[in-house]
């Protein structure tokens, strides 16, 4: 069973809050006993998908948590956003699509760097991803 | 062994004392009620614990964590102070420092829980018996809940440190393992070798890539030879880890020379179609290290005979 | 902001050391002050630190390969030197592996890739 420790939310809405949210989130994961990789890992995910929301959704939240499942601590980042949604998520999921004319490695990219990976989408009423990074044993 | 680590392991603070002690009702009044029965925990503690270790010792497998009669002796002095405190009137963060070595200690000698959970068990029927000779059936009653309220919570503690200290050890031979399932030599200078021994599941091929980008960084290598000569199986999982561990070889200014590369590897290789373009391979080491040693600008050659 | 990414010029050789977490405008920037720098040295090569760098996302690796293949149209060779074992872990999980740019471990290695012989 997996335990919230600490929770922040934090907005996404402008360019800025990019470097923002990311920072916080490699502070964080720096905390939580990640080795060096983990923490590169979780923190350019974190980067890409902050980037999307506000990119491709014009804005939206980040809910950053630290979590334990006892024996592991974790954290977990949710980005959610109000934006038209993702289309044809199974080609973005391939990697390589973009609709902005950029890598479209993003998604594809990140769902790659952690342990957990989910995302919810609908096109016309949002967007909202969750991954989790956990610490080795 | 550090108690305190446990305690911060298990994040074992008031607030946690509090609400554990109150899901497992351990009350005031319970640890007042059992402070009162120190005369009696004294009294009958030497014949108590003599019983609880005649069934230890009388059962095979536990028999065997008790070597000797001196091992016996230790820790029936310790059990005694275990015992003691359950009369101690007190269940604060010292009380569960004092439990957490409970499961630490058992942990280490390799005793699992369903072992204590019995002899927790064994515990309560003894003392049980013992509340019910010494006093009314009533208060007896009330001792003997108040009993198995603090034991329950006692066992909670050990389990999840015993849990805690299992994590643990399981880290600390993973990591022994990740030193030896990833080796890299220095065979010249800027030269590094990584041989490869067994099978590469997904985890091995990760720690193998960043094991190895560490390494070309920290002394600065040129050429990094990895040896697949060792690895039974190579198939499309191993195949791309490799490629993915040559481009990032790359993205830091050095390069790969794959070898060991034997007739049914290359074939795999060709029919995944996996991308082998920006890749120096070779069937042999020592072809390998040859051709580090030639992109160094070095040669290898025979010394002329003498005489 | 941009004043903290100084472009260094060392003959033919500009010496880009990015010390700083780059945003996505700071990025774009950057990139045309370089370019622009190019044109107006007349440089033959072109050397960008990463050292500083602890992560690098899609966003900024996909300006520094582009910055490298613009630099190369105007004549000007690129290499990109100093990416942490653990930028290059992550650039390659997600998928994107540079191609077409030129690595080296560190600033000498660097400049001798390029041609160039630092005098010691
Ligand atoms: N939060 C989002 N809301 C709407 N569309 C999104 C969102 N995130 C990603 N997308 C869509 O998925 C595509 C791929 O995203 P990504 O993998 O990050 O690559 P890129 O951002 O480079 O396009 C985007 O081009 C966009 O069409
Ligand atoms: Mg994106």
């Amino acid at each position: 069973m997996v335990e919230v420790i600490s929770r922040v939310e934090v907005p996404i809405a402008c360019e800025d809050d990019v470097v923002v949210v990311r920072r916080r989130v490699r502070v964080l994961a720096g905390q939580r006993q990640l080795d060096s990789f983990a923490v590169a890992a979780v923190t350019t995910a974190t980067s890409e998908l902050v980037r999307n929301v506000f990119v491709h959704a014009g804005g939206g939240k980040a809910i950053l948590e630290e979590v334990t499942d006892g024996t592991r601590y974790g954290l977990r980042a949710t980005f959610i956003d109000e934006g038209p949604g993702i289309d044809d998520l199974e080609r973005v999921l391939r990697g390589g699509y973009s609709t902005a004319h950029t890598m479209g490695l993003g998604l594809s990219g990140s769902r790659r760097l952690v342990d957990r990976f989910e995302i919810e989408t609908e096109p016309g009423k949002g967007t909202c991803v969750k991954i989790e990074k956990w610490a080795p044993f | 062994m550090d108690h305190q680590k446990y305690l911060k392991l298990l994040r074992f603070d008031e607030a946690e004392l509090a609400s554990r002690r109150a899901f497992f009702k351990v009350g005031d009044e319970d640890l007042k009620r059992l402070a009162d029965l120190r005369a009696f925990a004294e009294q009958h503690s030497d014949a108590v614990i003599d019983a609880f270790y005649e069934m230890l010792l009388g059962h095979a497998e536990t028999k065997r964590f008790f070597p000797d009669e001196a091992a016996v002796r230790r820790v029936k002095r310790l059990q005694r102070d275990y015992f003691l405190g359950l009369f101690s009137g007190r269940c604060d963060l010292e009380y569960v420092q004092d439990r957490l070595r409970v499961g630490a200690a058992h942990e280490r000698i390799g005793l699992s829980p369903k072992w204590y959970l019995g002899a927790y068990r064994q515990y309560l029927a003894l003392l049980r018996t013992k509340l019910l000779a010494d006093f009314d059936a009533e208060r007896a009653e009330l001792c003997a809940q108040s009993l198995e309220r603090l034991v329950f919570f006692d066992m909670s503690i050990a389990i999840d440190t015993y849990i805690a200290a299992n994590v643990e050890t399981i880290g600390r031979h993973q990591h022994a393992i990740r030193e030896l399932s990833t080796p890299v030599i220095r065979v010249h200078d800027r030269i590094l070798l990584m041989p490869l021994v067994g099978t590469v599941d997904s985890l091995r091929a990760s720690q193998i890539m960043e094991t190895l980008l560490v390494r070309v960084v920290d002394e600065k290598a040129r050429y990094v030879i990895i040896d697949i000569a060792g690895v039974p199986v190579v198939d499309t999982k191993v195949a791309d880890s490799l490629v993915k561990t040559t481009s990032a070889v790359r993205l830091l200014g050095a390069e790969t020379i794959l070898t060991g590369i034997s007739p049914p590897i290359a074939r795999t290789i060709v029919q995944l179609g996996v991308e082998i373009v920006n890749m120096h391979t070779r069937a042999r080491l020592q072809e390998g290290i040859e051709l580090a040693l030639e992109l160094a600008g070095k040669v290898i050659v025979d010394r002329k005979p003498t005489g | 902001m941009i004043g903290s990414v100084p472009i260094l010029r060392i003959g033919r050789t500009l010496l880009l050391s990015i010390q700083l977490e780059l945003s996505d405008a700071v990025a774009e920037t950057l990139q045309n002050d370089v370019l622009l720098a190019i044109e107006k040295h007349g440089t033959s090569s072109l050397v960008i630190d990463i050292t500083g760098f602890d992560f690098v996302d899609t966003y900024v690796a996909r300006i520094l390969a582009e910055t490298s293949k613009m630099a190369r149209l105007m004549g000007t060779e690129t290499v990109i030197v100093g990416m942490r074992p653990e930028v290059a872990a992550t650039l390659v999980r997600m998928g994107y592996t540079m191609e077409g740019v030129r690595f080296a471990l560190d600033l000498d290695e660097g400049l001798g890739l390029l041609g160039h012989v630092i005098a010691r």
